[in-house]
């Protein structure tokens, strides 16, 4: 398993030497650049964003500002961000405590409501329950984001005013103090059942079936046979069976981790990763595009790379070499 | 690896999503009008600001360069030199004297304080201009400091100090000019830089260390009504009442300056999560509909045109060179045909005034309409009788006109593309009003950024095109209108009209003779009101949403004034 983590690793690298050729192409292949929404008669002088632009070598070719791109990124100079004036990392890692809270909440509410869900419609498929759990889901699946937190902040916030709409923390609290971090948790609550809704329904749907698809198997009808309790079938053969497939979308979910929502977190105005991911696009801010985008694709990869690992982990008879 | 490369995909996709939900769009600038009335006036009490726009961060107004930064600063930031409603320039901390626009003495109000306790004195002042000059091209301020006499050579490393800069006593110094000019007051940096607080990096050239530093985002400080406590990166300031306020103990305990989605202003107004935001014209039917919520409306300082390609800039010179639109009576008809009150009463929500001059109404060199020789009015039997006095007549029966030589003409309307639905249906207007006076009109919409570099680069695609500028406090149109600007669009240049604009910054000419310089301002608009180069649209009204709890609030077409006189019910 080593020798095939190692491979996969080692190939990982020209596969993001690719990505990043490709993406900086685009990312400079968008009309207008970082300083064009500058331009304001009143502040600026023409010779000081020509002066800018020439610095920042935007006049260069783009071959040109991409060997200079990669050979500072792989020495560890993200650039600067040209919009926050600070180095890239920095503002990044300024964000992605937010966004890192956020999907944890969001994936421990998924895995919560998912597991309770899928084992309950598993146990009594076609039920009443089953039936309705399904119907939350299927709505669930087929509203957007964008949809879902325009009517959670409608609702939630504005009409019963239980959730604030916007930001990550009430700022008159103090840092550190058990009110902080209550505050916290009140805000990202809203946007991170959003960002669940979509994965809740589709984890309840697979264990769901998985469930029923198992427990028509020989193994179960043997366990009865010998004369297990029905409880005993579902919660201990049964559910250890069903929850392998689970187990595996984790490597998908370290993306989505740091990758964060891009619709949800704009919606909430909640300054996290997909917010400035979104505002470095608009922006044309490049060192700051690029810089997420080689960490998205790091992550897409390493995520993978996970599951097939946890795939040989939780089912021996799946052999990586 | 099928999966990587689908969520790959989505990343793509993710990115042109983006890019069609991007913003830019209307160019804005300032705000104005007295509001609120100031009975039962009470201490205390937190103000929530919402702003749309991230703020970047910048807190030290000696250092930001947008928008959203500025309107924080505004609460914590006082200037030495303020501009009133007409945008005239007025005395704050500051007063001053020249005879000849050339050396100014400023005399400096006593017992301003720093929100860190230090007395304000003409030292900071020199602070500011030696930081800005000693960093020299690559401060955004440098044109406004290389003016003074001596900046070049500090900045060269010639001169240990700006010669220009003479400190007679704490609270009074001379400013001399490298020459006179008409517009030097308004020109020059207006906001001190304290000393102690940026002791470590005085001298520093490096402007990335000034702007990276703690002083500038964590614990920035100004003069102003309320100081900064706390700052959450993108999402919030917390600025408390300063004590020490030289014109007054602020009334308010506390104010919020929040960054919320646009579309949540409505609902936070309307459940009082916020007290007070600027909002786009298209939300003023929904948040009239608020009882809890009181509208102010402002002269903005921006205005709106139609701009025609009249030629092309080459080798940094303007060049009429395009023929298309050289026609007068072709322009003038254009802007007849078209019902701006109509217009502006539908997709901004009235909002805004229809002018006949490229200057908002607000400024004070602005020209009366009496005093312009067209009066644009929505008249499309004489936008006929023009266009058929031009020789643009229908020879071939299809309905619509033909140029003077019988070929056919179709106007190339662009307009800019962000995504918001509004902007197609409003520049489809337009040419539909052409299309009624027989001028056939074919609308396309550029995505924003794109748009603004076409135009810039004069691409041949452009000939008609929506724009907007904002003026600031030097009313000085020439780098808009000039012959050797790139922002001058239309690419239009007139002897006459250029020699009014360098008349009017002339001493020589106008000395330190406000009057004569408007008079000048008032003649250049004349010919432009009669040239039409570019079709002045309308002015846009700044708006407020002000929560009804919220008293005092003073705002001008240059922003919101007097905080410390602000107050809120509880």
């Amino acid at each position: 398993m080593l020798k095939y983590t190692l491979r996969r690793v080692l190939a990982m690298i020209p596969m993001l030497f690719l990505i990043s050729i490709i993406v900086f192409s685009l990312a400079k292949l968008m009309p207008g650049d970082s300083l064009g929404g500058e331009i304001d008669p009143a502040n600026t002088d023409p010779e000081y964003i020509e002066q800018m632009r020439e610095k920042l070598g935007y006049n260069d070719p783009i071959y040109e500002q991409y060997f200079r791109w990669i050979t500072n990124f792989v020495q560890g100079d993200f650039g600067k961000s040209t919009r926050y004036k600070i180095p890239a990392n920095e503002i990044i890692m300024e964000r992605l405590p937010n966004t890192i809270f956020l999907s944890l909440t969001s994936l421990i509410i998924t895995y919560v409501l998912a597991l309770a869900m899928g084992i309950y419609s598993g146990r009594k498929p076609y039920t009443l329950g089953d039936n309705t759990i399904a119907a939350a889901n299927y709505i669930g699946l087929a509203l957007p984001s964008f949809v879902a937190g325009v009517f959670a902040i409608y609702i939630f916030s504005f009409h019963l005013g239980w959730f604030p709409s916007n930001g990550s923390v009430d700022i008159s609290v103090t840092e550190g103090t058990f009110e902080y971090w209550l505050s916290r948790f009140h805000h990202v609550l809203l946007p991170a059942f959003v960002l669940g809704l979509l994965n809740t329904a589709s984890y309840t749907q697979f264990l769901r079936n998985d469930i029923i698809e198992n427990s028509r198997k020989d193994y179960v009808r043997t366990a009865r046979a010998k004369g297990t309790s029905e409880s005993k079938i579902y919660n201990v053969h049964i559910f250890r069976n069903s929850v392998i497939p689970l187990v595996t979308f984790l490597g998908f979910d370290i993306v989505n981790l740091v990758g964060g929502a891009i619709i949800t977190e704009t919606i909430f105005t909640y300054p996290g990763i997909g917010q400035l991911f979104l505002t470095s696009v608009t922006n044309r801010d490049y060192s700051v595009l690029m810089t997420l985008t080689m960490m998205f694709s790091v992550l897409t990869l390493f995520g993978n790379l996970v599951a097939d690992i946890l795939y040989g982990i939780v089912d021996p008879r799946i052999r990586l070499d | 690896m099928k999966k990587s490369f689908l969520k790959l995909t989505a990343l793509m996709l993710v990115l042109s999503l983006a890019l069609a939900a991007c913003g830019g769009g209307d160019k804005k600038t300032s705000k104005s009008s007295d509001g609120g009335n100031k009975s039962g006036s009470q201490d205390g009490g937190t103000l929530t600001y919402a702003m749309e726009a991230e703020f970047k961060g910048i807190l030290d107004v000696n250092f930001y360069d947008s928008q959203s930064d500025s309107e924080i600063l505004t609460f914590n930031t006082d200037p030495l030199i303020t501009f009133d409603e007409n945008i005239k320039a007025q005395p704050n901390i500051a007063k001053w004297e020249t005879k000849d626009n050339k050396v100014f003495k400023f005399t400096f109000e006593k017992g301003v304080k720093w929100h860190n306790g230090d007395e304000l004195v003409v030292d900071d002042w020199i602070f500011a201009l030696e930081t800005i000059a000693s960093i020299g091209p690559d401060h955004q301020r440098w044109s406004n400091v290389n003016t003074i006499e001596g900046a070049k050579e500090f900045n060269e490393g010639k001169a240990d100090s700006i010669s220009g800069l003479k400190k007679i006593n704490d609270y009074e110094i001379e400013i001399t000019f490298d020459k006179a000019r008409a517009n030097n007051l308004e020109n020059i940096w207006q906001y001190p830089l304290n000393r102690k607080h940026f002791a470590d990096l005085k001298g520093n050239k490096n402007i990335d260390d000034w702007l990276a530093s703690d002083q500038v985002r964590v614990n920035p400080i100004g003069t102003g009504p309320f100081k900064i406590q706390k700052v959450i990166p993108g999402e919030s300031v917390e600025l408390v009442r300063f004590n020490d306020y030289w014109k007054g103990k602020p009334k308010l305990d506390k104010v919020v300056v929040k960054v919320i989605d646009g579309s949540l202003i409505v609902g936070e107004l309307e459940n009082g999560g916020v007290d007070m935001s600027a909002f786009h014209p298209s939300l003023l039917p929904e948040i009239q509909k608020l009882k809890n919520v009181k509208i102010e409306e402002v002269p903005g300082l921006s205005y709106y045109y139609i701009g025609f390609k009249l030629g092309t800039f080459k080798d940094g010179k303007v060049v009429m060179d395009k023929d298309k639109y050289a026609n007068k009576q072709l322009r003038q008809a254009l802007l007849y045909a078209i019902d701006r009150e109509e217009w502006v009463k539908e997709f901004f929500s009235g909002l805004g005034n229809p002018v006949n001059r490229p200057m908002p109404s607000a400024h004070w060199i602005a020209a009366d309409n009496s005093e312009l020789p067209v009066n644009y009015t929505y008249d499309p039997e004489k936008a006929k009788q023009l266009l058929d006095e031009a020789g643009y007549k229908d020879v071939d029966g299809d309905g619509f006109r033909e140029d003077p030589n019988g070929k056919k003409f179709e106007i190339n309307f662009a307009h800019y593309d962000t995504g918001n639905p509004t902007y197609e249906a409003r520049a489809k207007a337009i040419t539909q009003y052409w299309e009624e006076v027989g001028i056939k009109s074919k609308l396309t919409m550029t995505e924003v950024n794109l748009y603004y570099d076409q135009i810039e680069k004069d691409h041949e695609t452009m000939e008609a095109f929506y724009g907007g500028w904002g003026t600031g406090a030097d009313p000085d149109p020439w780098a808009l209108w000039g012959d050797d600007t790139v922002w001058n669009y239309p690419r239009w240049v007139n002897e006459e009209a250029n020699e009014l604009l360098k008349q009017a910054v002339d001493v020589e000419v106008v000395g330190t003779d406000q009057e004569k310089r408007k008079n000048l301002y008032v003649e250049w608009q004349k010919i432009f009101n009669e040239e039409v180069p570019a079709l002045p649209i309308m002015e846009l009204n700044d708006v407020y949403a002000i929560s009804n709890k919220v008293q005092g609030v003073k705002i001008t077409p240059v922003g919101t004034e007097d905080m410390h006189k602000w107050s809120i019910k509880q």
